[in-house]
């Protein structure tokens, strides 16, 4: 079969699967509206799995059909285009390119490699560590990824690897994988490295689970840990760089820094503005700040400078892309949510688990809700719609609820890579144009699976033991 | 990738074909009263108007499923929206509809403490449409949880709505309210 066929096929097939949703009798308990939004985002989802269109496309085209159909008003399919994070990550994306284009991302390459540059390994590693120490102060994995993503994209382009080119897989690809990866680990160590962890032990404290910022370190650090020791290896295995072993890079990164001689003019604007940037994200919970207003400021005082101009921003063409579709897809979930589609399934599934002993009981709520993220772009929306009632259902079926509780919210995080679009935090890595959607999906499962069967095997008999 | 994908979708797909729900059949009392029981998920938006008292005022619009999860004669579940109105007093009084999948619907009206954890409130059905045609009846619940994720936003749970319901035409008494 020729490509030309096997994309037409894989075409109608999706129109097809969508199409048997939407005609197939709505379940009891649910709206056809939800239902037929269902039908159409699972479309979505899956065209872009089965290859038959890029998301972009299928997103353009799910919008259309929502709207058209009359499924969403047009206030409710737009609404992500507005939303404040989905901005953060626009902006983000061209304050790194600053950082880039000033020589600012070289010279922290330089630095990182003289390091820990022997290996591509080690780099991934690094990404990993250092995302690690600073997730605690940063309360939103999405700015967190703002901060990362400079050095990444430093490192790779250090490595010689362009996106979108034949050389994205010397090391730029394993790197930004290791980027959106490291984010479903130390967004899981801290209580307070991602918005949904505090919302979530709100939710549980109704259900008697109690939680400190002490007792979340405690309990998450074994499993979570573990995973930071295999994961960079893991990903290294299964996505090998072209360039693995870099003996020489240490000191040519050290002769390349000393080459580069002091700051550049320009270089002092990023640093401090960057600077700036990352400690107002700090502490913009305590300031009561905006995480979009201070990207802008920041994206405001680089133009202002001159450090970008707009021809740098009109040569971003990948982010209007991601913008696009990542506005839409959120959109869609969110209404797939707000019709109680999300809910609906977290019930039935409670009610169909009558009868299980409890640890029966607590692997099959673990896994649910780790695949049910596939339906949704956010997760802070993912625990407002399922952590409460899954918890609730594994408290009446027995499950120790502090042992649920934890299980749930760290997986909230450990599945931040199931899908591209699962997570917001993933977009930079994702618009990078150093990864294909084909390897996302394929690597975002690996990820996700190898934290969740460390979690139910290790971090299970580990949780039970602190909890008891 | 496929490999994933396909998980992703068995799971679905039994979740969705999965067993319904564990609604126990309770018979109808002789002047045709049926209990029910059930839970509720419900997110949106809040506005705050602040008052000279220590609470503000509020209008809280919120959606989400609620499921029967005991009796007979309302189906498996709803999907419920609310509009809360709390004066920032005594005064917090809200009116609801539930849609079922055929988009027949239920309305209702309910009486509140103010939204928040432990919070109680009393509802009256006040009638319907299509085959809820005529319902009338009464309930309670409290509220299990409430969080307020960012600025704006409301989200919470229901997990001990507790009522009785039946049809205009069935012989009894009139609706207590």
């Amino acid at each position: 079969m020729t490509p030309g066929m096997k994309a037409l096929v894989s075409q109608v097939g999706v129109f097809a699967l969508g199409a048997a949703i939407w005609f197939w009798p709505v379940p009891e308990g649910l709206t056809a509206p939800a239902w037929h939004l269902f039908a159409i985002f699972a479309a979505t989802i899956a065209s872009v799995i089965a290859g038959a269109f890029p998301i972009l496309t299928a997103s353009v085209l799910a919008v259309a059909v929502a709207v058209l159909s009359g499924v969403l008003t047009p206030a409710k399919a737009y609404a992500g285009f507005a939303n404040g994070t989905i901005l953060l990550i626009v902006v983000a994306f061209l304050v790194a390119r600053a950082i880039v284009k000033c020589g600012l991302g070289q010279r922290l390459g330089h630095l990182v490699v003289s390091l820990f540059g022997k290996s591509t390994l080690g780099l991934g590693y690094s990404v990993f560590l250092v995302d690690a120490v600073i997730a605690p102060a940063f309360p939103s994995d999405t700015a967190r990824s703002g901060v990362l993503y400079p050095l990444v994209l430093s490192l790779a382009e250090g490595g010689g690897s362009k996106p979108d080119d034949a050389t994205r897989k010397r090391m730029g690809a394993y790197l930004m994988f290791c980027g959106m990866a490291t984010l479903s680990l130390s967004s899981a160590i801290w209580l307070t490295a991602m918005a949904g962890n505090p919302l979530g032990a709100e939710v549980g404290k109704s259900m008697g689970f109690n939680v400190s910022f002490g007792s979340w370190l405690l309990a998450s650090l074994l499993p979570t840990l573990l995973c930071l020791a295999g994961l960079p290896l893991l990903i290294y295995k299964v996505f090998p760089p072209e360039v693995k072993a870099t003996p020489e890079a240490p000191a040519a990164a050290r002769k390349a820094l000393t080459a580069m001689g002091p700051l550049s003019l320009h270089e002092k604007i990023v640093s401090v503005t960057f600077v700036v940037m990352v400690l107002l994200w700090a502490f913009a919970g305590t300031l009561k700040l905006d995480l979009t207003a201070v990207a802008f400021l920041g994206l405001g005082v680089l133009l202002a400078s001159g450090v970008l101009t707009l021809k740098d921003i009109g040569q971003q063409g990948d982010v209007l892309g991601t913008f696009i579709w990542f506005a839409i897809l959120f959109a869609i979930s969110g209404q797939l949510n707000a019709m109680g589609f999300m809910g609906y399934l977290g019930q039935r599934l409670g009610g169909a688990l009558g009868g299980l002993p409890w640890l029966a009981a607590y692997a099959v709520l673990v896994v649910a809700y780790v695949v049910l993220h596939y339906l949704f772009v956010s997760q802070t929306a993912h625990v407002l719609a399922l952590f409460g009632v899954f918890l609730g259902v594994g408290a009446q079926l027995g499950v120790p609820v502090p042992l649920l509780g934890f299980a749930l919210l760290f997986s909230t995080s450990y599945f931040s890579t199931i899908t591209p679009q699962s997570s917001s935090a993933n977009l930079l890595v994702v618009g990078s144009g150093y990864l294909t959607q084909g390897e996302l999906y394929r690597l975002g499962t690996i990820t996700t699976l190898f934290n969740v069967l460390v979690l139910l095997l290790v971090g299970t008999p580990w949780i039970l033991f602190i909890t008891r | 990738m496929r490999r994933g994908a396909r998980l992703a979708a068995v799971t679905l797909a039994a979740i969705l074909a999965a067993p319904l729900l564990s609604a126990r059949a309770e018979q109808p009392a002789p002047d045709g009263w049926r209990p029910f029981k059930a839970t509720w998920t419900l997110s949106g938006t809040r506005q705050l108007l602040p008052t000279e008292g220590a609470r503000s005022a509020a209008i809280v619009h919120v959606t989400g499923p609620l499921a029967i999860t005991s009796g007979e004669g309302l189906g498996r579940g709803f999907l419920g929206e609310v509009i809360f109105f709390d004066d920032g007093g005594a005064l917090l009084v809200a009116r609801g509809v539930l849609t079922d999948e055929r988009g027949d619907q239920i309305y209702c009206a309910m009486k509140a403490e103010p939204i928040g954890a432990g919070r109680k409130a009393t509802g009256t059905i006040t009638g319907g449409t299509g085959r809820h045609a005529g319902l009338e009846g009464t309930f309670t619940f409290s509220w299990q949880y409430v969080v307020a994720p960012e600025s704006g936003e409301i989200s919470g749970r229901i997990a001990n709505i507790e009522g009785r319901t039946r049809t205009a035409s069935s012989p009894g008494r009139a609706v207590p309210r």
